[in-house]
């Protein structure tokens, strides 16, 4: 396999929120060296908004930069390797979040239709094929994808907030322990709730 | 760093650590004037008691909160929640020693001792509770061979949980306790299996140098600030008996504003994701408070700019 297919082997698995810290690294660190990688990054993001319902935006969004910073910032909660995958899946999240937003100040006025109001005509739906519309018998294509795609938006939101509870339950349950001692009962009970292994003794001095 | 509205005398450890994003300096913790709890003896426990604890069950109540303090003991206990059931033994700290020990009977063969601090002892303590749950006292059952009286603290508000508490008739220790949810679900609970008193040749703490219970400014009804440490963004409030940490962090790269929330036992983990003019911020509660104190300690973090 060459280095090239490797990479955008690597890349599917970011967009997948498959891949762990070092292969996040080394895709993101391959895509900031090549253009051409880059682009076909780009590409497919393009694509796969665009089966999700999303338009397409003119606007570059160089998520990689940012997640790039936030592992060189080296914070030790990003080897967590549930936090690892926040990161990952963030990736994808932040492009379909970002080309709504970017959409949404430039229809906020006037908002674009998703389809044609003109009745009868042919309706070119980015991302689907061109339909005949029928009036009064069957719900335009369009709406439909749109509330399917809020609610997916919205099940992200709520997976993604639902991991980073978990997480950051792992991450500070110990410390919350040794703070919670002081004022129980039983003292011991607050740190048997904990798993040795996750407990913070320093947080208690 | 992080900056509060209001400055008093907490515990607040000093940082030494990273300290967060500029947008951290932003940010600051909402507060509300405190409830005044006015300094008056009773004549009763011990010296000191800066309230009125008029009831049998007040009384009741400060006795089972300096129980621990005040005793030395050593037993086996029994701890449940969901998905998770072990005995463990303790052991009171001893003398001066400012660690008690336990060791998880379940864990492994030849457990390793694990150390315990010793609890606040302070008069006060019975006055905060006394202030936000209701005690009520009745008998009780028969816990590791000792005689109990029921101890039952319900909340005044919904800021709570409730607990029932078998305390030891005699030493007013908690031998058994269950941690009961909003819906009247128990959450979570512990029994003594057995448990043996030694001698106590002095009254007073056995533990002369307990945390001292630092109570600073309320944030939310109920819960004032134990500790704070601005530059990390980590604050511990508690009512006296229930504890709740935040803390506060830079929203991740990518994720959007939203809240979530698992529960595991009697302790709650809320996160919330925002932005403001100041950045993404991550908020996380981790505490055993039901879901509306979180959010509500989660709303107490406030941009600085906000500040009076």
């Amino acid at each position: 396999m060459k280095a090239e297919e490797r990479d955008r082997e690597a890349l599917s698995a970011v967009m997948d929120g498959e891949a762990q810290e070092l292969e996040l690294r080394r895709a993101l660190d391959a895509v900031a060296a090549d253009a051409s990688l880059r682009a076909w990054w780009q590409r497919h993001h393009r694509v796969r908004d665009a089966l999700h319902g999303h338009f397409p935006n003119d606007t570059q969004i160089d998520v990689s930069k940012g997640v790039l910073e936030a592992l060189e910032r080296g914070r030790p909660i990003s080897r967590n390797p549930l936090w690892n995958m926040a990161v990952a899946a963030s990736v994808t999240l932040a492009v379909v979040m970002g080309a709504q937003q970017l959409l949404l100040p430039s229809t906020a006025g006037s908002p674009v239709p998703v389809v044609s109001e003109l009745g009868g005509a042919v309706v070119p739906v980015l991302g689907a094929q061109p339909v005949q519309a029928s009036l009064g018998s069957k719900p335009l294509p369009g709406p439909t994808q749109q509330s399917v795609t809020a609610q997916e938006s919205s099940q992200n939101i709520a997976m993604v907030y639902d991991r980073l509870a978990r997480d950051r339950y792992r991450a500070f349950n110990g410390r919350h322990a040794a703070a919670a001692a002081y004022s129980h009962p039983a003292p011991y009970i607050s740190y048997v709730r904990v798993p040795e292994s996750q407990l913070d003794v320093s947080a208690a001095e | 760093m992080f900056a509060f509205r209001n400055h008093s005398s907490t515990s607040a450890p000093q940082s030494k650590g990273r300290c967060l994003s500029p947008l951290a300096t932003l940010i600051a913790l909402c507060l509300f004037v405190p409830t005044a709890v006015f300094a008056q003896s009773d004549g009763g426990l011990q010296s000191g008691t800066v309230c009125n604890l008029d009831t049998r069950a007040q009384q009741a109540l400060a006795k089972m909160l300096q129980a621990s303090s005040h005793q030395r003991y050593e037993g086996t206990v029994l701890y449940e929640r969901a998905g998770n059931r072990q005995f463990v033994t303790v052991s009171s700290p001893i003398d001066n020693a400012e660690q008690g020990m336990l060791r998880r009977m379940n864990a492994q063969a030849d457990p390793p001792p694990e150390s315990w601090p010793a609890p606040f002892d302070s008069p006060q303590r019975a006055c905060d509770v006394a202030e936000v749950y209701l005690p009520t006292l009745e008998s009780g059952r028969i816990v590791a061979g000792r005689a109990t009286q029921r101890l039952t603290l319900r909340p005044r508000d919904t800021l709570r949980l409730t607990y029932l508490i078998d305390m030891d008739s005699e030493t007013g220790l908690a031998l058994a306790m269950a941690t009961v949810g909003s819906e009247g679900n128990i959450l979570e609970r512990y029994v003594y299996a057995s448990i043996d008193y030694q001698a106590v040749s002095e009254r007073g703490p056995l533990v002369e140098k307990a945390l001292r219970y630092g109570r600073g400014r309320s944030v939310v009804p109920g819960y004032f600030l134990l500790s704070e440490d601005a530059d990390r963004g980590v604050f511990v409030v508690s009512d006296g008996l229930a504890t709740a940490s935040i803390f506060v962090e830079p929203l991740p790269p990518g994720a959007p504003v939203g809240e979530g929330a698992v529960i595991e036992g009697a302790t709650l983990t809320y996160t919330r994701g925002v932005r403001s003019a100041a950045g993404g911020l991550l908020i996380s509660v981790l505490g055993e408070v039901p879901v509306v104190t979180a959010r509500l300690l989660a709303d107490a973090v406030r941009p600085s700019e906000e500040q009076s």
